[in-house]
């Protein structure tokens, strides 16, 4: 399995804070990943280097067959060349519809003059409506997303990210605020997802993550304290040290 | 999706006619015809018009795309200077050869732009003609400029702005700085734009000089109405395209935007400086029948009331914007021409021109209180419960 995402030895500090510590770990391709550890130990932060928004002090990122850098490019950039990000905090555009927020998603020009001028196909319709179904709101495809419940906001900003046909999703605490039959579909979708992409997980709570299966990367302090399945991590000491027996 | 398509149409080709009619209206009972309303009123009706398309350009920058620019009055005033040093020159340069023409001798090039240089500049104690008057003489390289030097300042200002990620009050106070530092530049005497006395005599279009003014007004009116017509056009097509769903979206979060691969810094410079060009090539139209234009045009709190004109109309919708500027600019202009009489309640003589800013004041808070959405929304919501049902 070839790697699709290499992280290699990046730190950055904040104020003399190290927030990341010399951390590397790759995802292959079509992978599913979770990325677990307690408060402040780097996990929203390295999301924020793999997209661009935070630029590490050392270190390399490297993408794809290629083996592109991705430290010296802009969010877009990253973006473009197909890594598609869920933040934390549901971040749907509020006054836009359901149809409007996957319409706008879809991977199509993103020129302005293009943008200016362009017109949807009926494919891209058609594929808006296989996204809405999947996360289940086709029925509500004109409801303004703002009035969505937090679960459906969840919902919706992953099929965005469908809609924008990413290669490596990152996807920061999906299953926040979600009732327990949500995190079970949520977790399904998920794993539907790897099937054709790489997938990354950023999560706290135990349960979801052991629904979803999968390889899982705790971090501590800003470097990975243990790497494996669920069940060979939760008996690390260090791991237990840290962050499971708290 | 089709039936929405038409139905926006529809409501463009309503404002069309809507504007055509009424200048058509105002044509006829103009001193050209009926002369039931004075030459000055409907220059007032022309600038008004003028400032709603300004109102046009701020919503687009800040309804729709997030941007409170408090410094849109800078390109406003931009495209009046740029058309009142055209109009300026070539005025001066007609009366200078008639004058000469009394005399034996023709006069030369020369002395004809020494002569004008005198005119012009006398009143601020210059006699050159300043580097920056070089195309004066040329109507359609100015014309170009009125496009091109608000866009270019945009452009630059917004590209600096955008760049390093400046946004929400931050942004709104360095606009207020530009347009603030452009006032005091231009209040100089050596700016070579005539200091505090500003342009003048715009009124007076040369080559038409044998037409009467209440002529020339009918002129800049309909011309004004073609100006805001287009505009609107132009920004219905712009929010109702696919770059204006984006630009909303920036306007919601950014961020997402940006995470979706779109370059957002570029969306917002082009928005920008589309804006700041209709904001010129509306104060371009808006000067000449003020007559006059001067640095205390620009000053910060003209560009304020525009910002209250569009939120008390309702922004994000243009033609909120539209209604905004009109009603308040016309009831603005209606209350500080003193031709009220003062209101004696015994205790306290309300004198209009004072109390207005008062009224405006507590308007713009009934408005932000209770129909965030501006009147444009209110009426919506009348609407809808006399006939949604």
């Amino acid at each position: 399995m070839s790697d699709i995402l290499e992280v290699r030895g990046i730190s950055v500090s904040f104020d003399g804070f190290k927030a990341i510590n010399n951390l590397s770990f790759s995802i292959g391709q079509n992978e599913l990943r979770a990325i677990i550890g307690p408060n402040g130990a780097g996990k929203t932060t390295l999301m924020d280097i793999i997209t661009g928004k935070t630029k590490p002090d050392i270190g390399d990122i490297r993408w794809g067959k290629n083996n592109i850098s991705l430290i010296k490019k802009s969010e877009t950039q990253i973006a473009q060349l197909g890594v598609g990000r869920k933040f934390q905090k549901p971040t749907v555009l509020e006054y836009q519809t359901v149809e409007e927020n996957l319409m706008i998603s879809l991977k199509n020009s993103r020129g302005f003059i293009q943008t200016l001028i362009y017109k949807y196909t009926e494919e891209e319709f058609t594929r808006v409506n296989e996204v809405a179904k999947l996360i289940k709101l086709n029925k509500i495809l004109n409801k303004i997303a703002g009035e969505l419940s937090h679960g459906q906001k969840q919902w919706l900003e992953i099929g965005m990210l469908l809609a924008q046909d990413p290669s490596l999703l990152l996807v920061d605490e999906p299953a926040a605020g979600m009732t327990n039959s949500e995190r079970t579909d949520t977790a399904t979708l998920l794993k539907e997802l790897s099937k054709t992409r790489s997938v990354v997980v950023v999560e706290h709570d135990m349960d979801f993550i052991r629904q979803l299966n999968c390889k899982v990367t705790v971090l501590h302090e800003g470097s990975v304290l243990a790497e494996g399945n669920l069940d060979h991590v939760s008996k690390d000491n260090k791991v237990i040290e840290v962050y499971l027996g708290r | 999706m089709l039936k929405l398509i038409k139905t926006m149409d529809f409501k463009t080709i309503c404002f069309c006619l809507f504007f055509i009619l009424f200048s058509l209206i105002i044509t006829l009972l103009s001193d050209l015809i009926f002369g039931s309303i004075s030459t000055s009123f409907v220059k007032v009706l022309g600038k008004t018009l003028m400032l709603c398309l300004a109102a046009i350009a701020l919503d687009l920058v800040w309804g729709y795309c997030g941007i409170l620019s408090l410094g849109h009055f800078a390109f406003f005033a931009l495209g009046g200077y740029l058309i009142g040093m055209w109009l300026m020159y070539e005025r001066t340069k007609e009366i200078i050869i008639q004058a000469f023409a009394e005399q034996l001798l023709p006069p030369t090039p020369s002395e004809i732009k020494e002569a004008i240089g005198i005119q012009i500049f006398g009143v601020v104690g210059g006699s050159e003609i300043p580097s920056i008057w070089i195309f004066a003489d040329y109507l359609f390289i100015h014309l170009f400029l009125i496009i091109f030097i608000p866009g270019l300042l945009a452009l630059i200002f917004g590209w600096l702005a955008f760049r390093s990620r400046v946004t929400g009050v931050y942004l709104s106070i360095l606009t207020q700085a530009m347009t603030l530092a452009l006032s005091l530049y231009l209040l100089q005497n050596d700016s070579g734009l005539r200091g505090n006395n500003g342009l003048s005599g715009l009124q007076n279009i040369p080559g038409f000089t044998s037409f009467p003014q209440s002529m020339v007004s009918i002129l800049f009116l309909w011309a004004s109405t073609l100006a805001l017509i287009l505009g609107f056009i132009i920004a219905t097509f712009i929010t109702k395209s696919k770059l204006g769903k984006l630009i909303q979206g920036i306007r919601d979060d950014e961020d997402r935007i940006r995470f979706l691969g779109y370059n957002v810094e570029t969306y917002k410079l082009f928005v920008f400086v589309i804006s700041a060009i209709m904001a010129a090539i509306a104060g371009a139209l808006y000067y000449p029948q003020a007559g006059i234009v001067n640095p205390t045009e620009l000053a910060p709190i003209a560009s304020i009331y525009l910002a209250v004109w569009v939120s008390i109309g309702g922004r994000g919708k243009l033609i909120g914007a539209v209604i905004g500027a009109a009603f308040v600019s016309l009831i603005s202009s209606f209350f500080t021409s003193g031709q009220i009489p003062d209101l004696n309640l015994g205790f306290i003589i309300i004198s209009w021109v004072d109390w207005w800013l008062i009224i405006l004041g507590l308007s713009f808070v009934i408005v932000t209180l209770f129909t965030p959405g501006g009147l444009i929304s209110a009426f919506e919501n009348i609407y809808k419960r006399s006939f949604g049902r």
